[in-house]
């Protein structure tokens, strides 16, 4: 006796659900695509802050990967080696004769990915582009007054301070070279009206006229960067046929992907995640060091903060804090700590010299310093946060250690959480009334970039009007030619900003990236783009 | 019935526009400065930069300005460019607008296709264990959190029973059809690749399901509940008196009075998946509407935002039109 629901009985009722379970489970493709994944890597990766691809414009966090795969800059950096540049488009370089600036030797045999040879004219093209440009990384070689063609394998850089830094400055994939005939004929321009005229940007953004090992094929939004192989790379066959830059917002899917082999290493895992992976066959952790901080600002007007004002108050709470704690409970131990705005592996700054110069936490000392300061019961003050996390670990989280540390010597903080864009508006126009926790990332590894930005824009933010002789030692040490002198020019500018106290770094990111075993080498860099591209290889040949 | 939509459309656009002048006050009362939500620090802290910065966007004009600019350029078919993207926000909006029109479509016509049979069947036979069934199935997805439930979908069946495909629309490795309308399914028939249309719809499986759970409780619900009241009719009685099939009077007369509430709030329902679901598609790496809704909100990108609010309020506005005329088909005694 069937039992009838309506019009419709049961039996026939589990058969249209069996029917249609059959269905989708039949629909669903086993692996189309398998034969096409050996040669294609794949990454996962947010990549949702890549709002373009046009190296004379570039300014974001993630789109240098992509950038420094489709193009080469003169030299560039190796990984682990953050102070001197090594040879890329330029093999030999050197002070012109007259000692105003810098002669570069070109490679030969470079060509396009277009298969058409890379010549002199094309470098000078690239860079009097970016300079006429006048976008953010113009900024930073304001100081090159021109580009000079010498014959067809030299040209020159000359600056306007013949002794200021510019090797390190342009490794940055902002300052690569582009074919000149396909940009001009896709809209782009070099000339002084570039400004205005440049209509490079459409094109530029789904394709690429570079020198480097794979060049980019198409670019969706949100979704997907794609380069394939350049078949003319002038340092050998690349081995993969394409690359996929894939966008996966969240990293508890990168998770699940990286373990599944959909893709070859994800980048954005939280520690948690992280631990997760220990165990885990097939999948390796490689660390990406960095030159990123986290770092608590503090103001010193006297009118938003009488104590904060007083030098010794501010190095009480730089005694305070539990710096290895931080690094160790919150980050599992991922994680440097440099003694100021120079990260640990550039000119100056090592562990060493972090741990000899730099806080660290001695509460005797902080509560000596109170009282010196005249504030020997402590005194209050504000720290604002915004809504984001560094390497899984929140600004509230920080804020919430800080606070249970500045107030064993009697300090109160208060913590007042402000949404990311407000955040910036206070501080960067000097309107903190206390301590700010925020983010610093380089744009090139360049020591005097950090520098020159700690006595000037960001001494403003904090009220700070800094001595000459702080001043004066910034442009000393960037222009000190011997290495020996100049490592001691930094540790000594260290030292005085450190005692200034108006900054505390609190931890430099050491991040995971999730790394499949089918990937031999993966050489992951602190240099600015996060990952060689071209250096990657697959294990097995 | 002609007057009546053209009114209707007349009266949409008038109260659209009202939406995005409310959108841009409120906008524009956030403390914060859109320029510093793009610029880089060095930039930032450059008087001049930011000062050309602001021009080349108009934010150093004053507000009503601003707005009148919007309006004129809105009569030209030009919605502004993104600050954050530096596209035109028109543009923006067709890239990601078909992701989440798929999306929302699949997964509103699941809950429909699962929804409303069971709300028949729990109130055909009510009390019955289909009734309490469908009343479990509906608690549960409405009342489970979006991104959990996502994340939990994802974690078992592609995680764990390695069934299901993961985020994305498309495999890593597969490129998109040629974008003709910019739903993958729509592109990949027309183009006779079946192998993206089978891929594309395997990875549409998991993130309808979850988007279809909390409208699919709201359906199962008004479902049962409307056709238990008109099942209590007069003409339900006069109908099985005169000997008429018992389905034929589920399909034939009750459903059509019980669907018009139905309609209403599946209308609304929709309209909502239309306009982005940001935690799904953060989950899923789904490039629609949501995120970029959310992004430009927290960059406090303007341009973005009108367009945005525009495209939302039209939608609702449309929605509710095609409601309306639905009545009027469902109950004819709506138009006389």
């Amino acid at each position: 006796m069937t039992d009838k629901l309506g019009w419709i009985d049961r039996r026939r009722l589990v058969q249209l659900l069996g029917a249609g379970g059959g269905a989708i489970a039949a629909g669903l493709p086993a692996n189309v695509f398998a034969q096409a994944r050996k040669n294609t890597l794949v990454l996962g990766i947010d990549i949702s802050d890549t709002i373009t691809l046009d190296p004379a414009r570039l300014a974001q966090y993630t789109s240098p990967m992509t950038v420094s795969a489709a193009y080469d800059s003169l030299v560039t950096m190796k990984p682990g080696e953050y102070i001197n540049v090594a040879p890329s488009l330029a093999t030999k370089w050197a002070r012109t004769p007259d000692g105003k600036g810098w002669r570069f030797t070109l490679r030969d045999g470079v060509k396009f990915s277009t298969g058409n040879a890379m010549t002199v004219e094309d470098v000078k093209w690239s860079f009097d582009r970016v300079i006429n440009l006048g976008d953010q990384p113009s900024q930073y070689i304001a100081h090159v007054d021109r580009v000079e063609i010498v014959d067809k394998s030299t040209i020159d850089i000359i600056l306007k301070l013949p002794a200021e830094p510019l090797l390190s400055i342009i490794a940055a994939p902002e300052f690569v070279v582009l074919e000149r005939k396909v940009a001009e004929a896709n809209g782009g321009t070099a000339d002084k009206d570039a400004k205005t005229k440049d209509k490079l940007a459409a094109w530029i953004n789904g394709n690429s006229c570079g020198t480097g090992a794979y060049r980019i094929a198409a670019w969706e939004r949100n979704q997907q960067i794609q380069l394939v192989r350049n078949e003319h790379y002038w340092a050998g066959k690349p081995p993969f046929e394409r690359i996929v830059i894939r966008h996966i917002s969240d990293g508890a899917a990168q998770l699940l992907a990286v373990r599944r082999g959909d893709i070859d290493a994800a980048f954005n895992l939280i520690p948690e995640q992280i631990a997760a992976l220990k165990t885990e066959p097939g999948v390796r952790l490689a660390p990406l060091a960095s030159l990123d901080f986290v770092y608590m600002a503090l103001t010193q007007e006297a009118e938003f903060n009488k104590a904060l004002a007083v030098k010794e108050a501010r190095q009480a709470i730089g005694y305070a804090i539990d710096y290895d704690g931080i690094v160790k409970s919150m980050l599992g131990g991922a994680a440097l700590r440099p003694a100021h705005y120079l990260p640990i592996g550039v000119s100056g700054s090592t562990e060493e010299i972090a741990r000899q110069i730099g806080f660290k936490q001695d509460l005797a000392k902080a509560k000596e310093l109170l009282a010196k300061a005249g504030f020997p019961n402590g005194f209050e003050f504000e720290i604002i946060y915004g809504n984001a996390a560094v390497q899984g670990v929140t600004y509230q989280d920080l804020g919430l250690k800080i606070q249970s540390d500045v107030a064993r010597v009697g300090i109160k903080a208060n913590l007042r959480p402000v949404d990311q864009v407000n955040l910036r508006t206070e501080y960067t126009t000097g309107k903190a009334k206390g301590g700010v926790l925020t983010f610093w990332n380089p744009p090139a590894v360049e020591n005097q970039l950090w520098a020159a930005a700690v006595v000037q824009r960001v001494a403003k933010r904090v009220h700070w009007d800094p001595p000459e002789n702080i001043v004066k030692l910034v442009s000393q040490a960037a222009t000190e030619s011997d290495p020996k002198k100049q490592h001691d020019l930094w540790v000594e500018w260290q030292k005085l900003v450190v005692d200034q106290a108006n900054h505390f770094v609190l931890f430099q990111p050491v991040y995971q990236i999730a790394v499949r075993n089918t990937i031999k080498e993966f050489p992951l860099t602190a240099a600015g783009w996060m990952l060689d591209l071209h250096g990657v290889m697959p294990a097995g040949g | 019935m002609p007057r009546y939509i053209l009114s209707r459309l007349a009266l949409a656009f008038v109260m659209a526009l009202l939406a995005t002048l409310v959108i841009f006050l409120l906008a524009n009362t956030v403390p914060g400065d859109p320029v510093l939500a793009q610029l880089g620090d060095l930039a930032a802290s450059n008087k001049e930069f930011v000062a050309e910065w602001r021009a080349k966007w108009g934010l150093d004009l004053p507000l009503w300005q601003r707005y009148v600019i919007f309006l004129q350029r809105l009569l030209h078919g030009d919605l502004g460019v993104s600050i954050s993207s530096q596209r035109p926000v028109l543009q923006d909006i067709r890239d990601f607008a078909p992701a989440t029109l798929e999306l929302a479509s699949i997964a509103f016509l699941l809950a429909l296709i699962v929804g409303i049979p069971l709300g028949i069947m729990a109130a055909v036979r009510r009390d019955s264990w289909i009734d309490h069934l469908a009343r479990l199935i509906s608690l549960i997805g409405v009342s489970s959190p979006t991104f959990w439930l996502a994340f939990i979908m994802l974690a078992l069946f592609y995680g764990g029973l390695q069934i299901a495909p993961g985020p994305g629309r498309i495999d890593a490795i597969a490129l998109p059809p040629a974008s003709v309308t910019g739903l993958y399914l729509v592109d990949s028939v027309l183009a006779g690749d079946w192998d993206t249309f089978r891929d594309a719809l395997a990875h549409l499986v998991l993130p309808s399901i979850v988007l279809a759970a909390a409208t699919l409780g709201l359906i199962t619900r008004t479902t049962r509940a409307s056709m238990l009241e008109s099942m209590q009719q007069d003409y339900v009685r006069v109908a099985r008196a005169k000997g008429i099939r018992e389905s034929r009077i589920v399909i034939g007369h009750i459903l059509p009075n019980a669907l018009i509430p139905v309609v209403t709030l599946g209308g609304l329902a929709y309209a909502n998946l239309l306009t982005g679901a940001v935690l799904t598609e953060t989950v899923f790496s789904w490039p629609g509407l949501g995120r970029y809704t959310f992004r430009s909100a927290v960059s406090l990108d303007f341009p973005a935002i009108m367009g945005i609010t525009l495209i939302v309020a039209v939608v609702y506005l449309i929605i509710n039109l095609l409601i309306d005329i639905s009545y009027a088909l469902l109950d004819p005694r709506v138009v006389r």
